[in-house]
């Protein structure tokens, strides 16, 4: 008896053309350590081991006097914030009339392995501040800080109130008992201090792993599906290469650094407590008494917004805001939603509470 | 008596009698050894004995390494087959034309993506991991005691002589910007 295999060929043709997308893709996509990222013009300002102080060069007059400084996170690189001129974080805050200084943190060697919260606030943050205050001609600067650069940023305003006007956070790990992503299960799981004293500073592999766990067959394999699919439009693939290139570079994070951050914010959660030391000095949530803008994103799978917003009531201040947005982590930052509404809600934030 | 206190004891025995024949070896070779001791070897023979219990201690943790990633494995595979049980049972419900090729495509992916997201949220699985990378850094350990003997035998400074220098040298750079600011403000240390 003979058999017939039935195929659609509506499906056969789809087949095909994937097929067709993935032999022309070279032809057509540049590879991502080929592409030019375009990123704003600036001037590093500033330098200390291997932490660099950048200004952003604009070409709109200033509106306000404060400037704004950005913590970038310690996880990834700060060009997310600048992937691309339509969709830049950066860029559209220059237009919006803001001075805008970023720290981008750098890539700690093993000489770096002993750097830990003090060193990151109450020096390299510190010292940018200074250097920003003394550079601009004013008091108190805004701060800036997305994702551990928020947490980063918590401590530096609890410890420094005076020189910060206002304190934007960005999906900040703030509450690690609240976050329920997987990274934070597991981080709870870990014998930080076996894996600092042993491998110093943790490598970029590691949170490639943590990466791979977050949404795993949409991140790993639908991502590329969809890639191959659009092969042919232009905006797509070349967003698609920005940040494929942006998530596949990751510094390694300095080992004491992660260790207090591990037991501080996800272990024993000492910070929302308002029980965690650095350098021996008590971070006081109560002592944040300048104006706080949180922002967060409901479909964030890697900083839940669970453990970002418990901050909004753990300040003193009475001017505080929390927006949150129907988007993700990253959409957050560099989307044309962000565009739209993230960022000129953030912009009408910062001018109303800057020195004119 | 069980199987694994079995092994232990075997390999208990096994480490004993090795330490003692090194160690008698060492003795009685002492002498003629030491007219070589300027250079490498003197100090590799002294060391073998080192060497000798860290590969054996080595063995003992690559069994609990592997019992973590047998764990692992197969906690990823029940997983696997839970979820593609769950989507079997979808599949006559979804239409095979072309038009649903997407729609059943992106039920694949939910169903998996629920499954394995509840994995890696469980506390068995986050258990099973921290015990995974511990045991993965028990054995890094290891190999980091048994590279140290080998760099000690010819004079190389170890990974813990190095670290030993970056921690003076991060302290070293505290004080120094702490003495910066002080000459910068023109205060001392006491504030005054």
């Amino acid at each position: 008896m003979a058999s017939e295999l039935r195929i659609d060929p509506k499906i056969l043709e789809e087949f095909l053309q994937m097929n067709k997308n993935i032999f022309e893709a070279p032809k057509l996509v540049a590879a991502p350590d080929e592409i030019s990222m375009e990123m704003t013009p600036s001037d590093v300002v500033y330098s200390e081991g291997k932490m660099r102080l950048l200004h952003f060069n604009s070409s709109v007059p200033k509106q306000v006097r404060t400037p704004v400084l950005i913590a970038y996170a310690v996880i990834n690189r700060y060009h997310i914030l600048d992937i691309h001129p339509q969709k830049s974080w950066i860029k559209n805050l220059l237009e919006q009339g803001l001075d805008v200084y970023l720290i981008d943190w750098g890539t700690p060697t093993e000489m770096d392995r002993y750097l830990g919260f003090d060193d990151y606030v109450n020096g390299y943050m510190d010292n940018c501040v200074d250097f920003v205050l003394n550079e601009t001609a004013v008091d108190k600067l805004s701060v800036q800080g997305y994702c551990t650069g928020g947490t980063l940023s918590t401590v530096y305003a609890s410890l420094h109130p005076e020189k910060v006007k206002n304190l934007v956070l960005t999906a900040p790990v703030i509450d690690g008992s609240r976050d329920s992503t997987v990274v934070a299960n597991l981080a709870k799981h870990i014998d930080v201090d076996k894996m600092v004293d042993t491998i110093g500073n943790v490598p970029p592999e590691f949170m490639y792993y943590m990466f791979s766990i977050l949404k795993p067959f949409e991140q790993g394999l639908e991502k590329y599906v969809q890639f191959f699919k659009n092969i042919h439009n232009k905006d797509y693939v070349e967003n698609f290469i920005r940040v494929e290139k942006w998530l596949s570079d990751t510094p390694p994070i300095p080992g004491e650094l992660y260790r207090e951050w591990v037991k501080n914010v996800y272990q024993d959660n000492l910070l929302i407590k308002n029980q965690m030391y650095v350098a021996n000095r008590h971070i006081d949530l109560k002592n944040i008494s300048m104006p706080l803008i949180t922002q967060v994103a409901v479909g964030d799978h890697l900083v839940s917004p669970e453990c970002s917003m418990p901050i909004h009531y753990a300040v003193s201040t009475d001017d505080k805001t929390m927006r949150v947005y129907a988007t993700g982590h990253v959409g957050m930052i560099a989307s044309s939603f962000s565009q739209k509404k993230v960022l000129p809600e953030l912009g009408q934030w910062l001018k109303e509470r800057s020195e004119k | 008596m069980t199987s694994t206190e079995d092994s232990q004891k075997a390999l208990g025995y096994y480490k004993h009698v090795s330490l003692f024949w090194t160690d008698l070896l060492s003795l009685m070779s002492s002498r003629p050894h030491s007219l070589t001791a300027t250079g490498p070897l003197r100090k590799l023979g002294v060391n073998a004995k080192k060497i000798s219990a860290e590969m054996i201690e080595i063995n003992e943790q690559l069994v609990e390494f592997n019992n973590r990633l047998t764990e692992y494995y197969k906690q990823l595979a029940n997983t696997w087959n839970e979820a593609q049980q769950q989507f079997s049972k979808k599949v006559p419900e979804i239409p095979t034309d072309a038009e649903h090729i997407d729609s059943s495509k992106r039920i694949w992916i939910d169903i998996f993506e629920n499954y394995f997201t509840r994995l890696f949220d469980s506390t068995e699985f986050a258990e099973n991991f921290g015990k995974l990378v511990s045991s993965e850094l028990e054995l890094a350990n290891h190999w980091k005691n048994v590279t140290s003997l080998m760099l000690e035998t010819i004079n190389m400074p170890t990974k813990k002589e190095i670290d030993e220098i970056y921690k003076e040298l991060h302290s070293m750079r505290k004080r120094i910007a702490k003495l910066e600011k002080i000459a910068t403000s023109g205060v001392t240390e006491n504030g005054k």
